[in-house]
């Protein structure tokens, strides 16, 4: 039986709560200083979460990209359930997996969970999950056929073991991936974030006299999800329905997004029924990833600045038939799941446009385009990924700024860090005028950005365009945004989503769409019009 | 400029804006012209833009011009060219080149420094120009240098061609009063903390240098959110900045937890105590009720405060609602004060690899010696110190720093594959250049202190780590000296080093400093009054003890080399210095005050 209940006053739990989110602050800061991985530094493609003992979730780092929102607790739990239940846990355990539907939906997202002991208790978990370099199988992309192409899979074991290393987990992973150094470096750079985050709880609990998180983590996640659900009863009651299309392979087999979102009373149930079958592209997303991307607009939306705690995602329930594009099964590939994710705003939105028009945003020039190079350069083999954004949607009383990242949050490379690392030149890089959806507020501009292999070499290409044949779409009377264009020069057929060569001496130039617009164009304000003809945005 | 690097500042706010770049996109125009990574010129300069760029500096009637190329720091003769051009054509004309504001690598920094540059250049220069002739005017005599952002003194001229050196100078001045500090104390790790009306803010000083950062950002959008400004790479004292001074209002969130600050009440109508019709509680509120500040000797009693005020703002807005005492309630304004910045503190150290338990702190600024003492005790920090002068730092700081020059050079690759002879060439031409800039300006040579530095990282790592490089010409013999170097620091700030993968040189830097001029301290203008130190006590609140009987001493009379035993209150014009229990207090010769936190 527990002891009696620790009570918190309003100052005290406001303390120890910003220590909470302090400490996986200074974990994400240790990741992310000594990371390899481009998109886990530059882009905080990662998410270090302290949980309690039974896997809810405490504090989130405050900086990581939404597409984990949600995971690590439902990795703890199921590790809990499936693999390793309470008393299996001994001090200076990690355990480790990249198993895509306990994870982030695909391989290259490494999952590391630490127990953390007080007084020989075990009293709570902390865990990373971080965009490794590499896991091995074909390149990084939608052109993998199924799963076991897209690498190497490692169920949840114990890479350490009361502080002892698995030599064996590790030899395995050095063996399978392109870049060992790197991806292994990346692992303990996580484990390195867990005890960091370790040592700073416990100087927290020795200070505050706190046996155990229980009673805090009970207060944390009542007043969240308390919060949540005041926001959420607000909205009107209804059902709000919406569809939208999006390329697929651009080529006559397009994904369709259905989205039933039902708001009754403080808790809302979104239902993906009626959305399109899983691809053969590896675009499909598992219903951890969906529920992630699915959960992050309609937080935005509707509570924006309520901390991430298993309160907060309480009165949200996500639901899809199994085996569709948005709740993928086994064996189908998924390495570019996030394409399929970060459209999942737009659906969302879209329905919510009819319940809460004030509160969202029209449609991005997203998902964020993908390209990855791989080849030699003086002699050296390399992997260079870089990313592009379209417009950004039109939001109530504002313009969409330009190329700007969303639902994920990734930066572009420089120019000549990205001719310095690779033998390509760029040809052009500018601003897309009149590509913007026109609107009482008009969506951001797109962006041409072209680059020519210069070296002797082909390269391997690996590209994730969207909205080639789609398009971002305007809401409530705004115009939808200008498609993209991935054109080849000299000319040939040339894939928006999958694997190819670029020979050299060709070159390649990406169109990225422009953002949707919001409210009817006849009610834009006549001095934001001369401003964009200023500015040459428009015509 | 526009498309920048295309990160949102922050992932929840779907209403967020970015910022304007400062150069609309209707005055900035290309021109055709190709440099690759390496130097090597692909493509001329297109003179047909280039006139039609000076017709339109003509339409425009523009003051100033920035020039960013591609590759420019590789290359620098095509930049160099525009700017003859244009400088030819409008001899009036300010020009910016990139390559000698920043002449680093990333194209969006490096043009968003240059127009910031060339955006203030026309307002500096007639600025500068006037307070040098108007100074000459009223007989100054003296050499007349001027603080740059980096803690270092350069010349009126120097600060002309690149004013946008002189962001942040008043802080940094703060921070070299810090390092000046930290060698009277014996301290080479310090931590400086300075509080005021709206604000704190902290900085490092490693090893006795102030710890840098080439990562600033002006014009916020957000002022407390990273990533809402427009960045400038150039080197900064490292500072973190959080919305936490005495003006800070304290309130009640959606979640109905105790917040404080960003938001301030600033000092119109300022904390509710002012009696100027301020209605949130404040910081300063919080404080006057535990006793901390005195409601009669606020600035030295030339501002009477109102506790009464004070008690029913926060008994209206936050006891009240929360069901506490008033006591209760200040006494959470004033931790959550502290934490937030022990928290940003924290966090701060780890981002430089260091580990937080070991720094102590120094305490500037009107707020910052009544939270000290608490920040300083939740860091875990062994001292304190609060110098004497501590309201003017700043200045005191330009006093103490060198005239100095820096030279950057960006040039990236493996150690392996160096080729060491173009490594000494540009070392050796950066050298000379700071040589003859000091010299110009009378530092002799055996008073020029030259630090070749170097920036190094893993191969595809994105941090890089400073190194000092050995002196002299550089050669493969160096190799392993360098890389021993790079691994030992590597292994300070992260506690592990990583064999088998290359190690890579990005920015080398050449720093040529003049003497750092050195003053005495002495305490000279005291007026000794009173001959008691002690003036009394009062009822003070302190977490341990509630409410006790503090002894409050004049700082201008306290007795020198004696320790007495905290908790004390001691009292000044410009600040209170409120020390807890658990502490011994020392005050040396020219009255800086040492606290020991037991």
């Amino acid at each position: 039986m527990r002891k009696t209940k620790t009570k918190f006053d309003s100052i005290s739990l406001s303390i120890l709560w910003a220590r909470l989110i302090s400490i996986v602050d200074e974990a994400g800061t240790t990741l992310q200083r000594t990371s390899f991985s481009t998109v886990t530094r530059e882009s905080n493609d990662f998410a270090v979460v302290l949980m309690d003992r039974d896997g809810r979730s405490i504090a989130q780092s405050s900086i990581s990209v939404p597409s984990f929102l949600g995971v690590l607790p439902i990795l703890t739990k199921a590790l809990l359930k499936d693999y390793f239940s309470h008393d299996a846990w001994e001090e200076g355990d990690v355990v480790m997996t990249n198993d895509p539907w306990l994870c982030a939906g695909h391989k290259p997202d490494i999952g590391i969970v630490s127990p953390i002991f007080h007084q020989n208790e075990l009293i709570g978990f902390i865990g990373t999950i971080a965009h490794s370099p590499d896991m091995g199988g074909v390149l990084w992309g939608a052109g993998s056929r199924d799963l076991y192409e897209e690498g190497l899979m490692v169920p949840p074991t114990k890479l350490m073991q009361a502080g002892v290393p698995n030599l064996t987990l590790f030899n395995i992973l050095e063996a399978n991936v392109r870049a060992p150094m790197q991806t292994i470096g990346d692992i303990k750079a996580q484990i390195a974030a867990n005890d960091q985050g370790i040592r700073s709880l416990a100087k927290l609990m020795e200070e505050n006299n706190l046996t155990d998180l229980q009673d805090l983590a009970d207060v944390i996640i009542d007043n969240t999800e308390e919060s949540m659900r005041k926001a959420l009863a607000a909205a009107p009651d209804g059902t709000f329905t919406y569809s939208y299309d999006t390329d697929g392979d651009g080529k006559g087999n397009p994904c369709h997004f259905e989205i039933a979102i039902e708001i009754q009373g403080d808790e809302i149930l979104v239902d993906y029924a009626g959305t399109s079958d899983a691809h053969p592209l590896s675009i499909n997303a598992v219903l951890n990833y969906t529920f992630a991307y699915t959960a992050y607009p309609i937080k935005c939306a509707f509570n924006p600045e309520i901390p991430n705690n298993d309160g907060a995602f309480y009165p949200i329930k996500v639901i899809a038939p199994e085996g569709c594009l948005v709740n993928a099964q086994k064996p189908v590939p998924l390495g570019a799941r996030n394409i399929t994710g970060n459209m999942l705003h737009s659906v969302v939105f879209g329905a919510l446009a009819k319940v809460i028009p004030n509160k969202i945003q029209a449609d991005c020039g997203s998902a964020c385009w993908c390209i990855v190079l791989n080849g030699t350069h003086h002699g050296n083999e390399f992997v260079e990924y870089f990313f592009l954004n379209g417009g950004y949607g039109a939001r109530p009383q504002l313009d969409g700024p330009h190329c700007l990242s969303f639902p994920t949050n990734v930066a572009n490379v420089p120019i000549e860090v990205l001719e310095n690392d690779v033998p390509i030149l760029v040809t052009q890089k500018a601003l897309v005028n009149n590509s913007a959806g026109n609107g009482q507020y008009r969506g951001g501009l797109g962006q041409i950005f072209g680059f020519k292999n210069i070296g002797e070499k082909d390269l391997n290409i690996s590209i994730l365009a969207e909205k080639t044949v789609s398009n971002a779409k305007g809401l409530l009377g705004g115009e939808d945004g200008a498609q993209g264009k991935v054109e080849i020069i000299p000319h040939r057929d040339f894939p928006s989503k999958g694997l190819d060569k670029l020979k050299p001496g060709e070159e390649l130039i990406l169109t990225l769409p422009g953002g949707a617009g919001y409210g009817p164009p006849s009610k834009r304000d006549k001095t934001l019009i001369e401003r964009d003809r200023l500015l040459k945005y428009i015509d | 400029m526009e498309i920048a690097r295309e990160l949102r500042y922050d992932i929840y706010d779907l209403f967020l804006t970015m910022p304007e770049p400062l150069i609309a996109r209707n005055l900035r125009y290309g021109v055709e012209e190709r440099v690759t990574n390496k130097g090597k010129v692909l493509t001329e300069i297109n003179q047909d833009d280039l006139n039609k760029i000076a017709s339109q500096i003509e339409d425009e009637n523009l003051e100033s011009v920035g020039v960013c190329l591609l590759n420019s720091f590789a290359n620098v003769s095509h930049e160099e060219k525009v700017g003859q051009f244009l400088q030819e054509k409008f001899p009036n004309l300010a020009v910016s080149l990139s390559s000698k504001i920043m002449p680093e690598i990333r194209e969006y920094e490096r043009s968003s420094a240059t127009a910031m540059n060339a955006y203030v250049q026309p307002l500096t220069s007639s600025y500068l120009n006037k307070l040098k002739t108007e100074l000459v005017k009223k007989g100054f005599g003296g050499k007349l240098n001027i603080m740059i952002s980096s803690g270092r003194l350069t010349t009126i001229d120097e600060a002309i061609k690149t004013p946008i050196h002189l962001l942040e100078s008043g802080p940094a001045g703060g921070s070299m009063a810090g390092v000046f500090y930290g060698k009277l104390f014996n301290e080479k790790n310090l931590l400086c903390f300075d509080m005021g009306g709206t604000t704190a803010k902290a900085s490092l000083i490693h090893n006795g240098a102030p710890e840098i950062t080439n990562h600033f950002e002006a014009a916020r959008v957000k002022r407390f959110k990273k990533g809402s400004g427009l960045p400038v790479r150039i080197p900064v004292i490292d500072m973190i900045e959080i919305g936490a001074g005495g003006g800070s209002i304290a309130r009640l969130n959606s979640l109905n937890l105790l917040t404080v600050g960003p938001e301030s009440a600033s000092s119109q109508p300022g904390p509710a105590c002012y009696n100027l019709g301020g209605e949130y509680p404040t910081v300063t509120d919080a404080d006057l009720v535990l006793g901390y500040l005195n409601a009669d000797y606020f600035l030295g009693g030339t501002m009477q405060l109102n506790i009464e005020q004070a008690r029913k703002a926060i008994d209206k807005h936050l006891a009240g609602p929360l069901g506490i005492s008033i006591e209760e309630a200040a006494m959470g304004i004033h931790k959550i004060v502290n934490e937030n910045m022990a928290n940003a503190a924290r966090v701060h150290i780890l981002e430089k690899g260091m580990d937080p338990r070991h720094f102590s702190m120094i305490g500037f600024g009107g707020a910052g010696p009544v939270h000290a003492f608490g920040v300083a005790k939740l860091i875990n920090s062994p001292n304190l110190y609060i110098p004497v002068g501590a309201g003017v730092a700043s200045a005191l700081g330009f006093l103490v720093s060198p005239i100095a020059s820096e030279k950057i050079h960006s040039h990236i690759s493996n150690l392996a594959d160096m080729d060491w002879k173009e490594v000494n060439d540009f070392l050796d031409n950066m050298q000379s250049e700071g040589k003859r800039f000091l010299k110009k300006y009378g530092n002799k040579n055996s008073s020029i202190h030259i630090d070749r530095i170097v920036d190094m990282r893993y191969e595809g790592q994105g941090h890089e780590i400073t190194i000092h490089l050995p002196e002299g010409p550089l050669s493969e013999k160096h190799l392993s000296e360098i890389k021993d170097r790079f691994q030992k620091e590597y292994t300070f700030k992260y506690n592990r080093s990583i064999e088998g993968i290359e190690i890579q040189t990005v920015t080398w830097r050449v720093q040529v400093k003049g003497e750092i001029p050195s003053i005495d301290v002495v305490q000279k203008d005291i007026t000794y009054k009173n001959s008691t130190p002690l003036k009394g006590t009062r009822k003070v609140f302190f977490e341990e003890t509630g409410y006790l009987d503090c002894p409050v001493y004049d700082r201008y009379n306290f007795e020198k080399n004696v320790t007495l035993l905290g908790p004390m209150i001691i009292e000044e014009k410009e600040s209170t210095t409120v020390i807890g229990i658990n502490s011994e207090v020392e005050v040396d010769t020219i009255g800086n005050i040492k606290i020991k936190l037991l």
